[in-house]
C-alpha cells in the first residue's frame, strides 16, 4: 500500500509552475475583484473616486446604518446556523435505523437541498406571510379571523420570516453531514460507553456528541457564511429597516447618487471582512476541539 | 424497539415530512390554481394556465427559463472542462505548494457572491461584456470553477498516475492520453462537475442583476419580479421549475450512490 503510495506521489511535484499558474488563473478574477474593491473604498477608481483617502471607508464605519445592518445580519446567520444545527443533530440521533420510517425521514428531510435559495424564500414568503398557508391553517382551526390577527412573520424586525426559511433551506445540507458522520462514526464507541454503564443521554454526550460537532464544524461555518452573504433571501423576505447588510451594499451600488459608490465597496470589504471571520471562528473551534 | 420507545420517533418523522412537503405541496397548489381566496385552503379553480407560458414563445417566462438553461448547460461544460485541467494540476502539487493552490482555487468559492460581483462588474463593463449573455455566462463560471477544481484536486489527489505512464509508454501521445485514457476514466467525476457547475449557475442571483443589467433575464430574477409585482401564482410555478433539475440531479446522485454502495466485513 505504501508502495503503491509512493509511486503514485512520484507523479506530483513535478509541474509546479504549471499548478499554481492553474490556480492562479481560478482565483484571478476574484483577485481582481477584491483589488478593484479596496481600491474603490479608497477612492482610487471607480465612479465616485475622489482621490486616495480613507474617508469613505470611515464614512461608512461612522454610519449607525452599517452597524445596525451588520448586527442584524450576524444575528440572522447567527440564529439560522445555529437552529439548523440543533435540528439536524437532533434527526441524526433520531432516524439511524437503515429501514423503515428512519430512513424514509432521512431521505425527505434532505429534498430542500435542491431548492435554489430564493425558492426557499419564496415558500418563506408563501407560508408565513398574513394571508399564507400558516393564517389559512390558523383559521381552519379556528384560531384566527383575519389576516390582521396572523403576526407578522416576514419583512419583521427580528427576522422571524428569514430565520425560518433558511433554517428550512440549510437543515437538509447541515442533516446530510450529520447522517453520513454517524454512519460512519458507527456504534462501537456507544456500545463501549453503554457497556461501561452510561445510560442514554450519557451516551450521546460522551459518544455521539462530539463526534457530530466535529463533523458539523466545518459545515455550520459555510452555511454561516453563505446566509451572512446571502442577498436573494434578504430582498424577499427582510424588512427595511434595519437593512440586511448584502441589502445596504447593494442599495449603495445601485444608488444614482455616484458619490456613495465607494461606500458600497467598503461595505463589500466589510461583508468579506464577514466571511473571513467565520473561516477564523473555525479554525479556532477546529483547533480547540482536537486539543 | 417497543411502541412507547417508537411513537416520538414516528412523530418526529411526521413533523420532518410536513415541513419538508407542505411549503413545496402549496407552491404546487398556487402554481396550479386560480381565484385562490384567503381564506380558503384550497383554490376555487384549477388551471394549467401558469404552466402554458412556458410553451409560448415570446413570454417573459419561457424566455428567462431558457437563458437561466442556455447559462447553466454553458457554465456546466466550461467550469468542469477547466475544473478538470485546474484540479490535475493543482493535485500534482507538494506540500507548501499545494497549499497556496488549493487556498486560491478556495477564493471564488468563499467570497460572497455579491462582493464578488460587485468586484467584477467594472472590469467586464470596461471589456464590453455589461448587460451580455458572455458576460454573465463569464460571472456565473467564476465561483463554478472554484468549486468544479477543488472537486476535481480531491478526485485527481486519489489518482493513480501510473495509467498514464503506461499509455505514455505504449507510444499514445498526449493528445492520447487525455482523450483515450483520462477522459473515459473521469467520466463520471466530469458528469457530476458538469452537474455542480449547472446548480452553481442555475441559483445565482447578484451577477446576473448587476452584471446583466436587466437585459439578461434569468428565471430567479423573474420570480423576483413575480413576487414584486404581486403574482404570487406565476411566482410558485417559476420556483417549482427553478426546482425541478437540482432535484432530479439529487435523485441520481442519490441513486448513483446506492448502486455504489459496498458491503464492508
Amino acid at each position: 500500500m505504501s508502495a503503491l503510495a509512493s509511486e503514485m506521489g512520484r507523479h506530483r511535484g513535478s509541474r509546479s509552475g504549471l499548478g499554481l499558474l492553474a490556480a492562479a488563473l481560478v482565483a484571478a478574477p476574484v483577485v481582481v475583484g477584491i483589488a478593484y474593491s479596496v481600491l474603490g473604498a479608497l477612492g482610487v477608481v471607480g465612479p465616485g473616486a475622489d482621490g486616495i483617502s480613507l474617508r469613505h471607508i470611515l464614512a461608512v464605519l461612522a454610519n449607525s446604518a452599517t452597524w445596525r445592518g451588520l448586527l442584524w445580519t450576524l444575528w440572522i446567520a447567527l440564529a439560522s446556523t445555529l437552529a439548523a444545527t440543533i435540528l439536524a443533530m437532533t434527526a441524526a440521533a433520531v432516524f439511524r435505523a437503515e429501514r423503515g420510517v428512519d430512513r424514509f425521514a432521512r431521505v425527505v428531510a434532505v429534498l430542500p437541498l435542491a431548492v435554489p435559495h430564493v425558492v426557499a424564500a419564496l415558500c418563506g414568503l408563501l407560508v408565513l406571510s398574513q394571508s399564507g398557508l400558516l393564517a389559512r391553517l390558523a383559521f381552519a382551526a379556528n384560531l384566527q379571523v383575519s389576516p390582521a390577527d396572523m403576526p407578522a412573520l416576514t419583512h419583521d424586525r427580528y427576522g422571524v420570516g428569514l430565520i425560518l426559511s433558511l433554517t428550512w433551506k440549510e437543515f437538509p445540507f447541515l442533516a446530510l453531514i450529520a447522517f453520513s458522520v454517524i454512519a460512519r462514526a458507527g456504534a462501537a464507541m456507544e456500545e463501549t460507553a453503554r457497556s461501561l454503564g452510561a445510560g442514554a443521554l450519557q451516551t450521546f454526550q460522551v459518544a455521539v456528541l462530539p463526534n457530530l460537532w466535529r463533523g458539523l464544524l466545518p459545515s455550520m461555518t459555510a452555511v454561516f457564511a453563505f446566509v451572512a452573504g446571502n442577498f436573494e433571501a434578504a430582498a424577499l423576505l427582510a424588512p427595511s429597516s434595519p437593512l440586511a447588510l448584502p441589502l445596504l451594499t447593494m442599495e449603495r451600488f445601485t444608488d444614482s447618487a455616484l458619490s456613495v459608490r465607494p461606500e458600497a465597496f467598503a461595505l463589500v470589504l466589510l461583508g468579506m471582512a464577514v466571511s473571513l471571520c467565520g473561516v477564523a471562528a473555525h479554525e479556532w473551534a477546529a483547533h480547540k476541539a482536537e486539543a | 424497539m417497543n411502541a412507547s420507545r417508537s411513537l416520538p420517533r414516528v412523530g418526529l418523522a411526521v413533523v420532518v415530512v410536513a415541513a419538508t412537503l407542505l411549503p413545496l405541496a402549496f407552491l404546487v397548489a398556487l402554481s396550479l390554481g386560480s381565484e385562490w381566496f384567503y381564506p380558503g385552503l384550497l383554490p376555487r379553480q384549477w388551471t394549467g394556465a401558469n404552466w402554458d407560458l412556458l410553451g409560448r414563445g415570446g413570454t417573459k417566462m419561457a424566455g428567462s427559463l431558457w437563458m437561466s438553461v442556455a447559462l447553466a448547460v454553458g457554465t456546466g461544460v466550461i467550469s468542469s472542462i477547466g475544473g478538470l485541467f485546474a484540479g490535475r494540476e493543482i493535485a500534482r502539487l507538494d506540500g507548501s505548494r499545494r497549499r497556496i493552490g488549493v487556498a486560491l482555487a478556495f477564493l471564488p468559492v468563499v467570497v460572497p457572491p455579491l462582493a464578488l460581483s460587485i468586484g467584477l462588474q467594472y472590469s467586464l463593463l470596461r471589456l464590453g461584456f455589461g448587460g451580455r449573455f458572455a458576460g454573465v455566462l463569464f460571472a456565473h463560471i467564476v465561483p463554478a470553477l472554484g468549486y468544479t477544481t477543488l472537486f476535481f484536486t480531491g478526485i485527481f489527489a486519489v489518482f493513480d498516475w501510473r495509467v498514464e505512464d503506461e499509455a505514455r509508454s505504449l507510444g499514445a501521445s498526449a493528445r492520447d492520453v487525455i482523450l483515450r485514457v483520462m477522459l473515459p476514466l473521469l467520466h463520471r467525476p466530469l458528469v457530476e462537475a458538469f452537474a455542480l457547475g449547472f446548480l452553481v449557475s442555475w441559483a445565482q442571483v447578484p451577477s446576473t442583476l448587476l452584471i446583466g443589467q436587466g437585459l439578461v433575464n434569468t428565471l430567479p430574477l423573474e420570480l423576483m419580479s413575480y413576487v414584486s409585482a404581486g403574482q404570487d401564482n406565476l411566482a410558485a410555478t417559476a420556483g417549482l421549475i427553478l426546482t425541478i433539475p437540482p432535484l432530479a440531479l439529487l435523485g441520481a446522485a442519490g441513486l448513483a450512490v446506492r448502486r455504489l454502495r459496498v458491503v464492508v466485513p
